[in-house]
């Protein structure tokens, strides 16, 4: 786990590359980078936003004062995710303090994002979810409400809009206005034909000659590699 | 679920041949050249329940055949409710009518999971006991709408099945069966010769469609009784151990048909006749006010039969009598081959596990084909193109499958790859022209070609170097790649992958316009027809006409591959050949179709 503040000196180019692997575009929108954690080996597109100043604020007052120095966490991202062109990822928030109470008024509490290993983001999509377990695709031009529970293993279908509070058992295929889940994924989700293997391929991942380096709901290492 | 272009399925073996002959006799007209019968045709109307995706596949080692949902049993492992992912004991599934029995609701109106909020009745007096209410976030409809509160935030299925629509108590069913003696008690006393209807006495006019099922099973239970206490077929009051029940079933056995005939026919049964017994009476009354109160509010206030459907009583009309609807329940079953029963797939019983102890799926059985456009080099002659030979793939926009151009000769790439420990050799064949309306010529230029074997990725890491074919990176005289593309040669090759060149000639949508000029205003006018047909959904008979998704371009291809594994799943079989030889030959073959694009008009 490293901090996204933690890149190194790259040369000029679309991506900027921390010391664990995590690919970040010069020209990706991230706020509140100390609230943000990249697992290593993530790829972060253009365009993208990541609003980890959205962290939630109560976790000093549970934990004690001596871990008030740390920062709470707002967008934690696994390994090997990618993160297309223009996703928006913001921590899912809800009021708090009741009406009554003047003095503290009205609050905002926000919670943070999980998303967890091999995850594939559509471009465009925006998320709000609390938590995304691992080797999940999510298509393209999505909407994921706050506090969306997506377990392991689905495929959510481009367009969809999937409403808050809802959790989605893993396997699942999900779609629709608003989303609900319409099947399930097949026994061989995410398994790659004959292993696959990287070498010999000359880096060609999507543009290669050989097969396609990676399935959807599969292992993503080789879609992070391609991605330069 | 419309896969995007280009895709592969794979025909399950347990399609049926025969009938699909007779169909295609009988839907279509087979296509010319159509003389070899066993052709895979991917339009027939049955080809839909035979075409699966890789993934979906299972494979039987035993019978060594693939496995689609068709021919496996499924055997339910537990039961859980997808939205606390709780499992359910199999003796409550039932009872609960496969649904979730805790918290867990979904709007009726749109199907979103919906929350319990509080409703607070006083914001001063705000203590988290007031009552509360289901709400969906995504509709914004909650219970409040048909009128119900309730006052914990627990057990709302158990709330929920005390309160009717607007906040009336629902007596709970031991009070209704009293209320039912009582009232059965009450018609006794009056009953003369015919049980009368009468509606007038009736305190609930309208009885739910639980009462009214419980009132029919136990009056049909009743009569049922009544007609065979006499008989001698009744099992309850059949006493082997008397010797004149024993004598009455060896007439059974003995008696001939003429005895049968003697045997008095049982008493006609009753219909349910009063409202305690079942009866629904229809009031004219409650149409006459269900259309009134439509000419009043509108139809905003009726139900889409999606809606109506997802009810509990699906024959309510009224948002006004909508309901929750609690969670269906789902299941992780295993899987079972059809034939020899062996287990092909069984995932872990515990719900939060994702893991199987046992699947066994056709990927690791069946080479995967992967199909993708060859860039056209030649076609499309830019004038920069020949400086800027060295990096010809990045100048290229991506390859647009959904607009294939007919009559213009396009390159694929086919890409086989080997997930078994063996190499592989492996015959393609196809039609030379696709089925369908849309007649497209397919040619696949090296129908013969080895695999090598899903070895260890380091092995050809080591061997990639000695034998590099990369015969896509050899650049011709003229400067075009173009002359890569050999005959009886493959294209590139890996270490378990091979891929060989397709060429497909895109056949015209209208017949009539294959000798005239492609950009003429006509061909697109016509291709904006058949698009229209196909969101449509028109179906159209004539042949002339395109029907849904004639457009797209798929292409049977039947793959046969022969290698030779180790004898180390057949011992038992051969077990007296092992001496012989460790390999044994084995063949597989099988149908594909491979979705290339939609061919534009």
């Amino acid at each position: 786990m490293s901090r996204q503040a933690a890149r190194k000196a790259a040369p000029k180019g679309e991506y900027i590359e921390t010391d664990s692997g995590n690919k970040v575009s010069r020209r990706a929108h991230i706020t509140g980078t100390a609230n943000i954690t990249l697992g290593g080996r993530t790829v972060i597109q253009a365009d993208v936003h990541l609003r980890g100043d959205l962290h939630p604020t109560r976790a000093s007052t549970r934990t004690d004062h001596s871990a008030k120095e740390q920062y709470p966490t707002a967008i934690s991202i696994g390994r090997c995710t990618v993160i297309s062109q223009g996703v928006v990822i913001r921590p899912p928030h809800r009021a708090t303090g009741r009406l009554h109470e003047k003095r503290a008024g009205i609050g905002v509490e926000y919670y943070p994002v999980k998303v967890g290993d091999n995850v594939f983001v559509g471009p465009n999509s925006t998320i709000s979810a609390i938590h995304i377990a691992s080797h999940v695709h999510i298509g393209a031009n999505t909407v994921i409400h706050p506090f969306v529970i997506i377990k392991e293993n689905c495929k959510i279908l481009p367009n969809s809009i999937i409403p808050a509070h809802m959790v989605i058992p893993s396997g699942s295929v999900v779609g629709g206005q608003p989303a609900r889940v319409i099947g399930e994924v097949g026994e061989g989700w995410g398994v790659s034909a004959g292993g696959m293997g990287g070498a010999g391929m000359g880096g060609g991942g999507g543009n290669g000659e050989g097969p396609p380096m990676w399935v959807e709901g599969g292992d993503l290492r080789e879609l992070v590699r391609s991605i330069k | 679920m419309a896969q995007p272009f280009p895709y592969t399925y794979y025909v399950c073996d347990c399609y049926d041949s025969k009938t699909k002959v007779s169909a295609k006799r009988s839907s279509q007209p087979p296509p010319a050249d159509d003389e070899d019968e066993r052709t895979f045709d991917p339009r027939n109307p049955r080809s839909n329940y035979s075409l699966y995706p890789l993934e979906h596949l299972l494979y039987c080692e035993d019978c060594q055949q693939i496995r689609c949902s068709r021919c496996v049993i499924e055997e339910t492992l537990n039961w859980y409710c997808p939205s606390c992912l709780f499992e359910v004991p199999s003796s409550l599934v039932k009872s609960e009518g496969n649904r979730c029995a805790r918290n867990c609701y979904n709007c009726p109106v749109c199907i979103s999971p919906m929350t319990v909020n509080e409703l607070p009745k006083d914001p001063s007096e705000d203590d988290g006991n007031g009552p509360f209410y289901l709400y969906c976030n995504y509709c914004h409809w909650s219970t409040i709408e048909i009128g119900i509160e309730f006052e914990r935030h627990t057990q709302i299925t158990h709330q929920l099945q005390r309160i009717a629509n607007g906040g009336k108590p629902i007596p709970t069913p031991k009070e209704r069966e009293k209320e039912r003696e009582r009232r059965r008690e009450s018609e006794w006393k009056r009953k003369d010769d015919i049980p009368e209807i009468n509606v007038s006495h009736d305190v609930d006019p309208e009885p739910s469609p639980d009462d009214t099922f419980a009132a029919l099973a136990s009056f049909y239970k009743g009569q049922i009784q009544a007609s065979t206490t006499s008989s001698p077929f009744s099992p309850h009051d059949l006493d082997f151990s008397s010797p004149s029940s024993f004598s009455r079933i060896m007439n059974m056995y003995t008696s001939t048909s003429s005895k049968k005939t003697k045997r008095e026919k049982p008493t006609p049964m009753r219909e349910a006749a009063s409202t305690f017994e079942g009866l629904t009476l229809h009031d004219s009354t409650t149409d006459s006010d269900a259309i009134d109160r439509i000419r009043r509010e509108g139809w905003s206030i009726t139900l889409s039969p999606a809606q109506k459907h997802a009810q509990p009583n699906p024959n309510i009309r009224f948002t006004s009598e909508l309901r929750p609807i609690a969670t269906l329940l789902r299941t992780k079953r295993g899987k079972r081959c059809r034939n020899c029963r062996h287990i092909l797939s069984k995932p872990e019983a515990k719900i939060t596990s994702t893991r199987y102890k046992i699947k066994l799926l056709a990927l690791n059985h069946i080479p995967k084909l992967h199909l993708r456009a060859l860039p056209p080099p030649a076609s499309t002659p830019q004038p920069t193109f020949g400086s800027s030979i060295l990096t010809p793939l990045p100048i290229q926009p991506p390859f647009d499958y959904d607009h294939l151009k007919p009559g213009i000769p396009t390159h694929f790439l086919l890409t086989l790859t080997n997930p078994l420990f063996d190499p592989i050799r492996v015959t393609l064949a196809t039609p030379s022209t696709t089925p369908g309306k849309v007649h497209s010529r397919v040619t696949i230029l090296c129908p013969q070609f080895e695999i090598g074997a899903n070895t260890d990725v380091w092995d050809d890491a080591m061997s990639s170097t000695i034998t590099p074919i990369r015969r896509g990176s050899v650049v011709g005289p003229d400067g075009q790649i173009q002359s890569g593309i050999e005959a009886g040669k493959v294209w590139d090759k890996g270490r378990n992958w091979t891929s060989i060149v397709m060429e497909v000639l895109p056949g015209f949508l209208d017949e009539r316009q294959r000798p005239s000029d492609l950009s003429s205003s006509f061909s697109s006018d016509r291709g904006g027809v058949a698009e229209n047909d196909g969101h449509l959904g028109w179906v159209d008979d004539e042949d002339e006409e395109l029907g849904v998704d004639d457009d797209v371009l798929e292409i049977p291809i039947f793959v046969r591959l022969e290698f030779e594994s180790d004898a180390m799943g057949e011992e038992r079989v051969v077990g007296e050949d092992r001496g012989k030889g460790d390999k044994v030959k084995r063949e597989e073959a099988f149908w594909s179709v491979v979705g290339v694009g939609r061919i534009a008009g």
